[in-house]
């Protein structure tokens, strides 16, 4: 084969295009995958932004990478280490605290202490939760049939999700129905009364969304967070040596170990069109890759408005996705610190310092964060979820100082006026005010910050929109409609272009599920 | 103590709707309502001083299949005509939709977007062909998943191919624009937000929703199907006279009503319901009772959750309610110069979301959306949000601040109303709860949400119309087929009855 001949090329070196790289590998491909940056990992990046302190930049956890995929391409051989994060907890205005643990009974107390009544509904909760999302998992793992087709392969998709749905009781069957359509303050509201512990759990229901939690819909969005947890591989949500660019740089040697090729500061400009099939790719620069297939690891706005001309396209196709919704609507500020945050309701260095510290005081707190949002500001009380990477990898900082990840909602991509430094600037210090009402010591003990708005996560990450999930997970951009109607099964109307990344089932957060299905799915074709 | 095959719980529409179908059967039937007079919702009802007024509803129509079922044209039922929606602008502008697609209504869209003109034919054509498809859901009997028998299953499989004849096209369009908030489906359609508000001003009504809410595309498609477009359907002598041609037929069936009847029990012996108690103490006997009355109000109270498993209990608390709707009724001069047809104050989407916002919060909205029609001298304020649960006021209190916001907000879009005002009758959410008997003020049963639609509505499991008390129906607005004056629930209650029997 010449040089830059190749069985498939892969558009960007996020998790997914490593996957998927990695699978098609596997299966005896020549393979490249390219990267626009100069390192690899996508939104899934640990840089050294000062020196000294290494940010776990844009994604912070893992929990929902698919166990398969970790034994599949043998990530723990190739350097994965996943180390637990213990509790979370969510400092009160009064002072107190509200914590949970993996652990059941530890849980059950700590909330009995604020409320009997939640004490016992967290239980059943928990139960219930937990069997939802085993009952909804086969579901993710499912090319998604074309409900439109007659063509056999969709039909028999279309009886295996008819035989999936029979084989459910009929309160799994409705719990799912509910879940998938409610929002998520109704759900807690069925549950709970005590307000930190509803804040805290309706917040994984609006995270990487544009709506607030009493929007139907964000119950889905709980449940998909609520996926990890429950994952064989590791119970807990977990955090990845070296951070979440730990995770890539394994599933990028792995790729390497298999035969994958890597090049990064490798930036594509257009997806090359020979006789209506996709043959390749040309770079910016001018260098021409040429393949039997090109697989998109980018997000569907870049993917199909931007590497192939919409004459490649139906129409209709073009229309949908652009309607497709990729509203950023949150931020990272990323903090090196000379000492720990002394939070008021933590005195000195507390075991719950190595988990995540949640500022969710109630639904309503979000809700009226939400509420400054939608109308283009950034919230002035924003909902906001803190690990401190130091105190579970000590190698994160130098001896004795910290660094401290902040995921931040809300903060809209499209912000009234636009984004520029100065509203970088007063975002940052909105945030930095805000954690110092829990943790006075915060301001003094920074050395330095930096703040990522979704304008940034756009233009560092690639990702159009700034949206963590490469599109907002709603329910009309779920399933047999993600990235769009017909084109679910991560094939594209242009032959030999697919399409596995977040943007595709079954969507975001560092899972890995597209990256793998898109690769097997190029695997199916490929002799066909 | 007097035998009757059946009884009916309330004397709505879909009460009397139901009555209807099942004296048509050969059943005898007795309706009881607890009011003076009959119509539930559909009520045009004096407020003393010769003002009188449709109270709660300025529009409607009962399904056309019901109208020929029961052949009520010959019993007098009323005319109705759609009339266009007017969105009023601060500064005396007006934006007119129509679902005719008229030349009218083609120039005044394209004094806010040539585009937009050129799009709304299609998009009339897209909601009537999706409103289309939501009856023929709310017409399809909603079985008990997963093991659907194939009688049952027949029904759902004749639905789906109903949904793929649309074509791929206008299916996915259809199955998307459902969980859609009203924002984003305006914006796939229109570029103008005073286009986009007005269509989320349709989405919204009634419900307690914000247009930038998920799920607002569906509430569109609800009201579109009940108003045949965007507009009210204005009913030739006021919407009473609806349920006045519903009770001629009934008694031309055998069938009879009595009002000033408050049930106080379904009378059941080991979970099968034998009759009902009225407040004065009368028994009455009948092997099938069937209720109008909201399915909270139904099983909680009238059964009683003692009598009820634990579970199903819960479930009847967990149905979302939550009225947001007050009415505000002004007896004018005369001389307020209303244009006719539907006007609405909703000048822009982020209007009607602030709108919305306060009662998230348990606030009446400061500025609200308001749905204006007059009727001669009456003119009747539809206002949103007033929510059923105020955080730190009391209703009582809260009625004199309802009004003025109310009068104050129209006379911002129509300065000749508020000089003509000659008496204000208001009804809170809460007058909606103790007078029209619906549970937190909902005009629904049950908010029209997705997770309370179809085969979830009143509840997960329960959209066959039955209950755990056999024999025991239900049939208003809170059941599947339900939803505005539309008498839907009615007919398919009466149907499951019908099967059942």
């Amino acid at each position: 084969m010449p040089a830059n001949q190749y069985d498939a090329i892969i558009i960007g070196a996020g998790h997914n295009g490593l996957i998927a790289g990695a699978y098609l590998a596997r299966a005896g491909k020549k393979v490249v995958v390219l990267e626009r940056r100069e390192m690899v990992g996508g939104a899934a990046v640990t840089e050294e932004i000062f020196p000294g302190y290494r940010f776990t930049e844009f994604s912070y956890v893992v929990s929902l990478l698919r166990p398969e995929i970790i034994r599949d391409l043998e990530l723990p051989r190739h350097g994965l280490k996943i180390l637990p994060l213990p509790s979370t907890v969510t400092p009160m205005d009064n002072g107190d605290y509200l914590a949970a643990w993996p652990d059941h009974e530890p849980t059950r107390r700590e909330i009995y202490r604020h409320s009997p009544r939640d004490a016992e509904a967290a239980d059943e909760y928990g139960r219930t939760m937990a069997r939802a999302a085993k009952a909804i998992k086969p579901v993710l793992s499912l090319v998604p049939p074309d409900p439109s087709s007659m063509s056999v392969r969709d039909m028999l998709g279309l009886i295996k999700l008819g035989q999936y749905a029979r084989s459910l009781s009929e309160k799994e069957l409705y719990r799912i129905a509910k879940l998938v359509t409610q929002s998520s303050a109704d759900l807690l509201n069925e549950w709970f009364e005590f307000d930190p512990l509803k804040g805290t759990k309706s917040a994984s229901g609006i995270i990487g969304t544009f709506l607030g939690p009493h929007s139907p819909g964000t119950a889905y969005v709980l449940l998909h967070h609520y996926m990890g947890e429950i994952d064989g591989a590791f119970r807990a949500w977990g955090f990845a040596k070296n951070g979440t660019g730990g995770v890539t740089a394994a599933i990028a040697a792995s790729a390497r170990a298999l035969g994958a090729e890597i090049r990064t500061g490798a930036s594509v400009k257009q997806v090359i069109v020979k006789g209506g099939r996709a043959a390749g790719v040309a770079l910016d620069n001018g260098d021409e890759f040429h393949a039997k297939v090109v697989m998109s690891a980018a997000d569907p706005k870049r993917s199909f408005l931007s590497f192939v001309e919409s004459k490649h396209f139906p129409d209709d196709f073009v229309e949908q996705i652009k309607n497709f919704r990729v509203r950023g609507s949150s931020g990272k500020v990323n903090i090196a610190l000379s000492e720990l945050p002394q939070f008021t309701c933590l005195p000195g260095e507390s075991p719950l310092h190595r988990g995540a510290i949640s500022i969710s005081p109630s639904m309503d707190y979000i809700e009226r964060a939400y509420d400054e949002a939608k109308y283009g500001q950034c919230s002035k009380n924003p909902y906001i979820d803190m690990i401190i990477p130091s105190m579970i990898d000590r190698d994160m900082a130098p001896p004795g100082h910290h660094v401290m990840s902040c995921f931040v909602q809300y903060a809209p991509y499209d912000i009234e006026g636009g984004w520029d430094d100065s509203k970088r600037d007063a975002f940052g210090e909105t945030v930095i005010s805000t954690i110092e009402r829990y943790a006075p010591n915060i301001r003094r003990a920074i050395v330095g910050k930096q703040v990522i708005t979704p304008k940034d996560i756009e233009r560092i990450a690639g990702i159009t929109g700034g949206n963590i999930f490469h599109g907002e997970l709603l329910l009309h951009q779920l399933f047999f409609l993600r990235p769009a109607p017909q084109w679910a099964d991560f094939r594209t109307p242009l032959p030999g272009y697919y399409f596995g990344a977040s943007g595709a089932h079954p969507g975001g957060g560092v899972m890995g599920a597209a990256g793998k299905m898109a690769a097997l799915e190029v695997l199916k074709d490929w002799h066909g | 103590m007097s035998g009757r095959d059946v009884i009916v719980i309330g004397a709505g529409l879909n009460g009397l709707v139901a009555a209807n179908y099942l004296a048509k059967a050969g059943k005898k039937v007795l309706v009881l309502e607890r009011r003076a007079l009959a119509g539930g919702q559909a009520v045009t009802e004096s407020f003393g001083g010769g003002f009188q007024a449709d109270a709660l509803h300025a529009g409607g129509q009962l399904r056309p299949d019901i109208v020929a079922d029961l052949d009520l044209q010959r019993h007098g039922l009323p005319n109705s005509a759609s009339e266009p929606l007017i969105s009023l602008l601060g500064d005396g502008r007006q934006l007119r939709l129509s679902a005719d697609s008229d030349t009218e209504t083609l120039a005044s869209i394209g004094v806010f977007s040539k585009r937009d003109a050129e799009r709304w034919p299609e998009f009339v054509a897209f909601m009537n062909e999706a409103a289309g498809f939501l009856d023929a859901a709310y017409r399809t009997p909603m079985p008990r998943l997963p093991h659907v028998s194939l009688a049952e299953g027949l029904p759902l499989a004749r639905l789906a191919t109903k949904l793929r004849g649309l074509g791929s096209r206008n299916m996915f369009r259809v199955i998307r624009a459902l969980p859609m908030s009203a924002l984003e489906l305006g914006e796939e359609w229109f570029e103008s937000d005073i286009v986009r508000a007005a269509i989320g001003a349709v989405a919204v009504h009634g419900a307690t929703l914000g247009p930038m809410s998920a799920g607002a595309g569906y509430a569109l498609m609800h009201n579109w199907l009940n108003r045949g477009g965007p507009g009210h359907r204005r009913v030739a002598g006021g919407v009473g006279r609806i349920a006045d041609a519903l009770v001629a037929a009934l008694k031309a069936r055998g069938g009879e009503v009595r009002i000033s009847a408050p049930v106080q029990k379904v009378l059941a012996d080991d979970q099968r319901a034998r009759g009902v108690r009225l407040v004065s103490g009368e028994e009455i006997a009948a092997s099938i009772v069937i209720s109008g009355a909201d399915p909270r109000h139904t099983l909680l109270d009238l059964v009683g959750a003692p009598d009820l498993p634990p579970e199903f209990v819960w479930a009847t608390q967990s149905i979302k309610m939550r009225g947001s709707v007050a009415k505000v009724h002004l007896l004018t001069d005369g001389a307020h110069v209303l244009p006719s047809g539907t006007l609405v104050v909703a000048p822009s989407i982020r209007y009607v979301e602030r709108a919305y916002d306060a009662a998230k919060y348990g606030q009446t909205s400061l500025e609200p959306y308001l749905e204006i029609t007059a009727n001669g001298r009456v003119v009747s304020v539809h206002f949103q949000f007033a929510p059923y649960s105020l955080r730190e006021r009391e209703w009582s209190q809260e009625r004199a601040v309802l009004e003025r916001i109310a009068i104050d907000t129209a006379a911002g879009f129509l300065p000749r109303l508020k000089s003509s005002i000659r008496e204000i009758r208001s009804l809170t959410p809460l007058d909606l709860e103790s007078t029209y008997g619906l549970t937190e003020g909902d005009l629904n049963h049950g908010q029209l949400i997705l997770d309370q639609m179809l085969f979830m509505r009143p509840m997960p499991g329960w959209s066959t119309h039955k209950t755990p008390i056999d024999n025991l129906y239900l049939c208003g607005n809170g059941v599947h087929g339900g939803g505005g004056l539309s008498g839907g629930a009615g007919r398919n209650a009466a149907r499951a009855v019908l099967k059942g029997a």
